[in-house]
């Protein structure tokens, strides 16, 4: 598994974000807050970081002529998320 | 951080999704109330519906549609809130979105070929109960789609039924009972 993609998933605001939306289509960022218990700023960092590795999608679009972000798991953040997950239970079971 | 707090991470994330099943009961108890309502007011006051050539026609259009517009909105405003769309989610939304197109769709080619379309939308409408059911694991839903088919196939069999009441009944044990069950007791999943 790629080291970057490992080192990135280290972090648990992250990896509890990257395991919410491997549940989901899409979720809001109030929605993200809820799960990881995290204050908006390091969350809104957090996202930069994942959204720079490719893991994670950000849209953002005006709903009611208000601004409104949408976030999704990409194609690569699955795999990533899997592969990460089966080495987890690989060594678990070891 | 330890494998065991990363997987206790990961469990308690994915934990927090469930399926929101409430907004897909009040969905089948608004449209029931709609349809046993405006069925009802059509078999008792048939000289009002029925008073020009198209004006039943517009009765039967019109008012859906506007509970179309309402649902939607409710729809949109209610996912906002939960702030998430789950797979789960997204495969019903599907299946209703078909619906309403295929009942768009049945009501067309009847009026442009002057039948009646109830029969063809309850059995459309019991299929997709019972997909809803299926999907959902929720007996009561399965069970009035079912019932809802075998119905509308005996209404085929009986073409002396007044469809108005073949409506309320159908639609009363077949969308509006299961839908207040799954409103009032379906955990999410």
């Amino acid at each position: 598994m790629n080291k970057e993609i490992e080192k990135l998933l280290f972090n648990p605001i992250r990896l509890k974000t990257i395991s919410f939306l491997m549940t989901v289509e899409t979720c809001t960022f109030k929605a993200l807050l809820d799960v990881t218990t995290s204050s908006k700023g390091n969350l809104s960092i957090q996202l930069k970081k994942l959204n720079d590795a490719g893991l994670i999608k950000i849209e953002k679009y005006f709903q009611k002529s208000y601004p409104t972000t949408d976030y999704s798991i990409t194609k690569k953040g699955k795999t990533s998320f899997e592969d990460f997950f089966k080495q987890l239970q690989s060594l678990k079971n070891e | 951080m330890t494998k065991e707090e990363k997987l206790i991470i990961i469990n308690e994330a994915i934990k927090q999704t469930k399926t929101n099943l409430k907004p897909l009961g009040y969905n089948l108890i608004f449209w029931s109330i709609v349809v046993i309502s405006m069925s009802l007011f059509h078999y008792f006051f048939p000289k009002i519906v029925q008073y020009s050539y198209y004006s039943s026609t517009i009765y039967w259009v019109s008012i859906p549609l506007i509970g179309m517009v309402y649902t939607t909105y409710y729809n949109i405003k209610t996912g906002i809130k939960i702030g998430y769309e789950t797979q789960l989610d997204r495969v019903i939304k599907i299946i209703w979105g078909v619906f309403g197109f295929a009942w768009i769709f049945t009501v067309a080619i009847s009026i442009l070929h002057n039948i009646n379309p109830v029969q063809d939308i309850l059995f459309l409408l019991g299929l997709v109960l019972l997909m809803n059911g299926l999907i959902i694991k929720f007996r009561n839903i399965t069970i009035g789609g079912v019932g809802l088919l075998i119905f509308t196939i005996y209404t085929y069999y009986n073409p002396g039924l007044n469809l108005l009441l073949v409506n309320v009944i159908g639609i009363s044990f077949g969308m509006l009972v299961p839908g207040l069950s799954l409103y009032l007791h379906k955990k999410d999943e």
